[in-house]
């Protein structure tokens, strides 16, 4: 055990540039998977949220309002009447903070941006998988609950600095956290719950065309009947529309539950034939297919790197191995000499490999481990984090390289163990 | 009478070069040890010594001829129980230069007591014994190239015989000596000989070296002279 050491340590420089070529496989490993791993975390929590509902959202064109992008009341209201359809919940989504005018984007856009969620409290609605949230304080919002009342994820928590009870500022009004749900690495540590109307409202604040059909809608509700009998047809028409619209429509997205024993396939079909004018159906198969494409793409990459490291650290190991063994074919001989088996000839060198290939994986994880934290730590501030770093997949990285070690050892350690005594003893 | 360790009649071996080119290294050579015997191969540079001893050594296989080492049969054996035969039964002393570089003389030792399956405090102790007998204590942590030319061969000597072999094959073990030096290991031999009745079979050029042995077996062309 001590020789194997010793050895590696008998040619440094050599041993260091495989070490280095191990080293560069496996960083590029950890990352990738890190990364990966991340990804798919989320990923697997968005499918068993995104299959556990029927999502509709606005088609867009022909709306009764005249607005693109929202679903009125009225749909909703028919769409709950649709056989199987247990309940439906309006939902409305805009970003926590008011975009800065010189970057509306907002920062690097790398994982999810503050978001908050409008949520009606008032509908029966489940989703099949996502029943519940894991808290981490207080409670999640419920029926009845204050329109001031918000529960917070546990990014926006950790970064505005929040406990249950405080007053929270969300675009110039004031909210009082009742709950902070725990972590979940995924989009509602980024979320900021809160009853549907304030939601509403912020979003009506904050979009510019909303906001004159509201207040056009609000002008022309001060207007009475009988004055608008007496007005142009033109103006008549004008304001009638203006009337039409109404703060309960602004819904951007509904979330749809099935009744128990009811297929959801069948219940989007019925959704999707009835309001083929009005909604865009995500049914939880089809999405639950497309996520499962995406990551499998992204799961390739990640195997492709771990190629790529078997590849690059492989190679290097077995040339090592090869010219250190044909180095010490005197050494080989002695041994076999004094009888040593063939088998802990070979033992001998795998090992050797083996060790070799668990410093540069130990390094190289090490590395990405680092690299990834900073990372993490960079971009933490303009959205989450990019990479998931996992104690399993660690110990998976560091394995890995003590068995590409090993593999790329055998092949030559077998050739050494082969070896006929006679010619390296020749050489003395 | 005294047990016969090597019996081997009519050896042949031979390296071939290219098609035309045939090196006949051993042509029928006969040659007998007797447990407790102290030899010397002699004869001129290239007429087969050191094939010889590889053969007797079963590092390498002959081509033709009768060889038994301890009253085994060994032209049917596998590289296997070779290996294990050589672990036990021999052991080798080379010209010189025959340590493992990254281990010290103790760990040298040690090493080849782990082929002849002595456990971790067997070795330590036999090879701790040994040490004392070549006068090695001082030297032992040691690695090879922080030891003179005697001292490295004291070392292989030492080596050899941590698994108490029934033989000691032994190449020109002071080749790369002075003649001081070289008297000194051979006396070394010969006082293991001497008090432990150890077996030594050694190629020597040196006619001094071989003045000092029992039996001198003579070779020449491959053939007993
Ligand atoms: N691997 C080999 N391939 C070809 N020929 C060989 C090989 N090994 C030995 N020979 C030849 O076999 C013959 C005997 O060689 P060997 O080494 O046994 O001689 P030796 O008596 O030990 O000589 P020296 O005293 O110089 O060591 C020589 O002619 C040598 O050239
Ligand atoms: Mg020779």
């Amino acid at each position: 055990m001590l020789e194997i050491f010793r050895n590696m340590f008998r040619r440094k420089l050599r041993t260091i540039l495989t070490i280095t070529g191990i080293t560069v496989g496996i960083f590029a490993f950890t990352v990738m998977g890190s990364m990966a791993l991340r990804f798919n975390k989320m990923i697997s929590g968005g499918k068993s949220f995104i299959t556990g509902q029927i999502t509709v959202f606005p088609k867009g064109t022909s709306f009764t309002t005249g607005t693109t992008g929202l679903l009125p009341l009225d749909v909703l209201k028919r769409i709950e009447k649709v056989e199987g359809v247990e309940a439906v919940a309006a939902g409305v989504e805009l970003a926590l903070k008011e975009p800065d005018p010189d970057n509306p984007t907002g920062g690097a856009g790398l994982g999810i941006p503050p978001t908050i969620e409008g949520t009606d409290l008032d509908s029966g609605h489940r989703n099949r998988n996502w029943t519940t949230l894991d808290m981490k304080a207080g409670r999640f919002l419920q029926k009845g609950d204050l329109d001031s009342y918000v529960t917070v994820g546990y990014t926006i928590a950790t970064d505005n600095n929040l406990k249950v009870g405080d007053k929270f500022a969300i675009r110039g009004r004031d909210f009082e956290v009742v709950g902070i749900v725990d972590q979940t690495l995924t989009g509602p540590d980024s979320y900021v719950f809160m009853p549907l109307k304030p939601a509403r409202e912020l979003l009506i604040e904050s979009n510019p065309f909303l906001k004159s059909l509201k207040e056009r809608s609000d002008e022309a509700a001060k207007i009475s009947d009988a004055a608008l009998a007496s007005l142009p047809a033109e103006s008549r028409k004008q304001i009638l529309e203006a009337r039409a619209f109404k703060f309960e429509d602004v819904t951007q997205v509904a979330a749809i539950s099935w009744q128990d024993g009811q297929d959801p396939e069948a219940v989007v079909d019925r959704i999707k034939e009835q309001f083929k004018d009005e909604v865009m159906v995500l049914s939880p198969a089809k999405m639950g297919e497309q996520i499962d494409k995406a990551s499998a793409i992204f799961n390739a990459i990640i195997l492709g790197s771990a190629v790529i490291a078997l590849i690059v650290g492989g190679f290097s190991i077995i040339n090592t191995m090869i010219m250190s063994i044909s180095e010490r074919k005197k050494e080989i001989g002695i041994k076999k000499a004094i009888g040593a088996s063939n088998s802990s000839i070979a033992w001998d060198y795998t090992l050797e490999a083996g060790f070799i290939g668990i410093v540069g994986g130990v390094i190289g994880m090490a590395l990405g481990v680092l690299v990834a934290i900073l990372i993490n730590a960079k971009t933490k501030a303009s959205g989450a984090e990019i990479f998931l770093i996992r104690a399993w997949f660690m110990a998976v990285v560091v394995g890995f390289s003590f068995v590409l070690g090993i593999i790329a050892g055998v092949i030559p350690a077998l050739r050494a163990s082969k070896m006929k005594v006679v010619d390296a003893i020749r050489e003395l | 009478m005294s047990r016969t360790l090597i019996q081997a009649k009519n050896l042949r071996k031979k390296y071939q070069m290219s098609k035309t080119n045939i090196v006949q290294a051993l042509d029928g050579v006969d040659i007998e040890v007797q447990e407790g015997d102290f030899s010397a191969i002699v004869g001129p540079s290239g007429c087969g010594k050191s094939t010889l001893l590889h053969i007797l050594g079963l590092l390498d296989k002959l081509d033709e001829g009768e060889y038994n080492l301890d009253g085994l049969d060994t032209t049917k054996i596998r590289e296997k129980d070779a290996n294990q035969i050589r672990a036990k039964k021999i052991g080798f002393i080379f010209q010189g230069f025959n340590l493992i570089p990254s281990l010290t003389a103790l760990e040298n030792i040690m090493q080849a007591g782990k082929y002849g399956g002595l456990n971790a405090r067997q070795r330590k102790e036999r090879a701790e014994e040994l040490l004392d007998v070549m006068g090695l204590q001082e030297r032992k942590k040691h690695k090879p190239n922080e030891l003179s030319g005697g001292q490295q061969q004291r070392v292989a000597i030492a080596r050899a015989l941590v698994n108490k072999p029934a033989i000691i094959l032994a190449d020109e073990p002071t080749g790369e000596l002075d003649s001081a030096t070289s008297k000194d290991i051979i006396d070394l031999l010969k006082k293991l000989n001497q008090e432990n009745n150890q077996t030594f079979l050694m190629v020597t050029h040196n006619m001094e070296v071989a003045e000092m042995c029992k039996k001198i077996i003579r070779l020449k062309d491959g053939r007993n002279a």
